[in-house]
């Protein structure tokens, strides 16, 4: 016999709002993406004003997770699922943020700046791959598996080599003025779409903490001797 | 590396980590007549700590907690088979007197038990019976002190013990159950009639009686096993052959938590009834 119906529905309710909350971030990295790729002053301001839709979506999980808790007091699987969805919430507003950043930094390259195609190219495959990730965190959240969240730590892997990629040919691009801070730019976008790799990442270890109730970093930046191997 | 080992509280609570037992429960199953309503009990109660019985009706954690004072021995048709070590002693050895280990082993029940008596004659009565010696007035006061009921009953020692509030009683039923100095105390749904003030009062005698006593609660209110408890046991019935028996025994933050087993899971999160 099923009891507590309403609660699991309310509880399933959040999940799906918070988990939504990542189509959002892929469709505002798209746009940022575009906007970067085109140099498109008006979509950028359009993405700025859309986070705010994000930023809405986290104020309604965040007061949804404090109404379960103290009203239906979780516990056992239901609580970790709980302590994960703010995590999970949390996640998807910064990255929000992040393609915000993205956004906010193509007027700040001038009128017409100086593109490269390479550099150009390099940011564009950053992207893709942070955008592969943010719907992997999600399906991995969503079916609970473990395997899939860790191979997220695989994934990123491909987005911090192309952004040390970005950094050197940023270096090779020359001495004009004009070039070089268009590249400095380009080095800024990489380092947002990189953390939202990262995040991503964040995600699929709160998927493991759900599933074993241990909390684990898939990989520890200040002790990579201790990180499990990967594959 | 952040890792749940290190978060964890003080060391006192450290899962696995060895702990002194009271109770020894081996092979433990307890029948009325034929029927068994609990089977194949084994688990380890510690001493100086809280131990929580849960599980849904009639799985049998009421029947279990009374063969630990031996309370099955009135009802007629009640067996109880396999060993309850108490102290290292087998509970149910022919020459061990029950009426001694009720003494030892004190009981308070779901519902305020009080004798039709002045509260200062409820405390003294259990003392009186057993001949302790020592100055009454200071054994009345000392009991009543230590189940945080005196500053409501100093003032009318003399009176009956009916004109108290529900949760006053409970914990005069506590008092004397203190009085006759056990080592354990049982409790049996202890807030169940009581309001939630009441309850509050309750728990925090249990905490605070801890230093001293080990106690075994057998509560509906998972809430209130989480928040009291070190351990807890969770005991269920199937629905066919309607037999109790141990499903998880494991530190209270662990089962409300983590339960290792999904029937624990099921049961704590209310999924199901």
């Amino acid at each position: 016999m099923t009891t507590r119906t309403h609660f699991q529905e309310e509880l399933e309710g959040l999940e799906r709002a918070a988990l939504g909350g990542l189509d959002m971030v892929a469709s505002a990295l798209d746009r940022a993406l575009e906007t970067v790729m085109n140099h498109d002053i008006e979509l950028a301001g359009m993405v700025v004003a859309d986070d705010d839709r994000i930023d809405g979506r986290y104020l309604e999980v965040h007061q949804g997770i404090l109404s379960l808790l103290a009203l239906q007091a979780p516990v056992a699987g239901d609580l970790r699922l709980v302590a994960a969805l703010l995590h999970v919430i949390k996640h998807v507003e910064r990255m929000g943020d992040q393609c915000v950043n993205m956004a906010k930094l193509v007027p700040l390259a001038g009128h017409e700046p100086p593109v490269d195609s390479r550099m150009l190219d390099l940011i564009q495959r950053m992207g893709i791959q942070a955008r592969q990730q943010v719907i992997q965190c999600g399906q991995a959240f969503e079916r609970r598996d473990v395997a899939m969240a860790e191979d997220l730590v695989r994934q990123d892997d491909e987005i911090d080599r192309l952004n040390r990629e970005v950094f050197h040919h940023a270096l090779e691009l020359g001495d004009e003025l004009d070039r070089r801070e268009w590249a400095m730019h380009m080095m800024l976008v990489g380092r947002n779409i990189e953390r939202i790799g990262d995040n991503a990442v964040d995600i699929g270890e709160q998927t493991a903490f759900v599933v074993t109730g241990l909390f684990r970093e898939f990989e520890d930046a200040s002790h990579p001797q201790l990180a499990p191997p990967t594959a | 590396m952040v890792t749940r080992e290190k978060a964890a509280s003080p060391a006192e609570h450290k899962p696995g980590a060895p702990r002194e037992p009271i109770f020894e429960l081996e092979d433990v199953t307890v029948s009325y007549g034929d029927k068994p309503a609990v089977r194949d009990v084994t688990f380890d109660i510690a001493k100086r700590e809280i131990t929580a019985l849960i599980g849904p009706s009639g799985c049998g954690k009421s029947t279990l907690i009374r063969c630990l004072n031996r309370m099955n021995d009135l009802i007629p048709a009640a067996r109880v088979e396999g060993n309850v070590v108490y102290h290292g002693q087998d509970l149910y050895r022919p020459e061990v007197d029950p009426v001694e280990v009720r003494k030892r082993i004190g009981m308070v029940f779901q519902k305020p038990n009080p004798f039709p008596k002045s509260i200062y004659d409820n405390i003294a009565f259990g003392p009186r019976v057993l001949g302790m010696k020592g100055d009454m007035d200071e054994i009345v006061e000392r009991a009543l002190r230590h189940a945080a009921v005196w500053d409501e009953a100093k003032d009318r020692l003399k009176t009956n013990a009916f004109g108290m509030s529900g949760g006053q009683q409970q914990r005069l039923c506590i008092a004397r159950c203190l009085a006759v100095e056990p080592d354990v105390i049982l409790m049996d749904e202890p807030c169940s009639a009581l309001d939630p003030i009441s309850t509050g009062k309750i728990e925090d005698l249990m905490i605070d009686l801890k230093q001293e006593y080990s106690i075994v609660i057998v509560t509906h209110n998972m809430q209130q096993a989480a928040r009291v408890s070190d351990r807890t046991a969770f005991f269920t019935v199937t629905p066919e052959a309607r037999i109790g028996t141990l499903v998880e025994f494991d530190d209270t933050e662990i089962v409300f938590t983590n339960p290792k087993d999904p029937r624990t899971e099921a049961y704590v999160t209310g999924k199901v009834g």
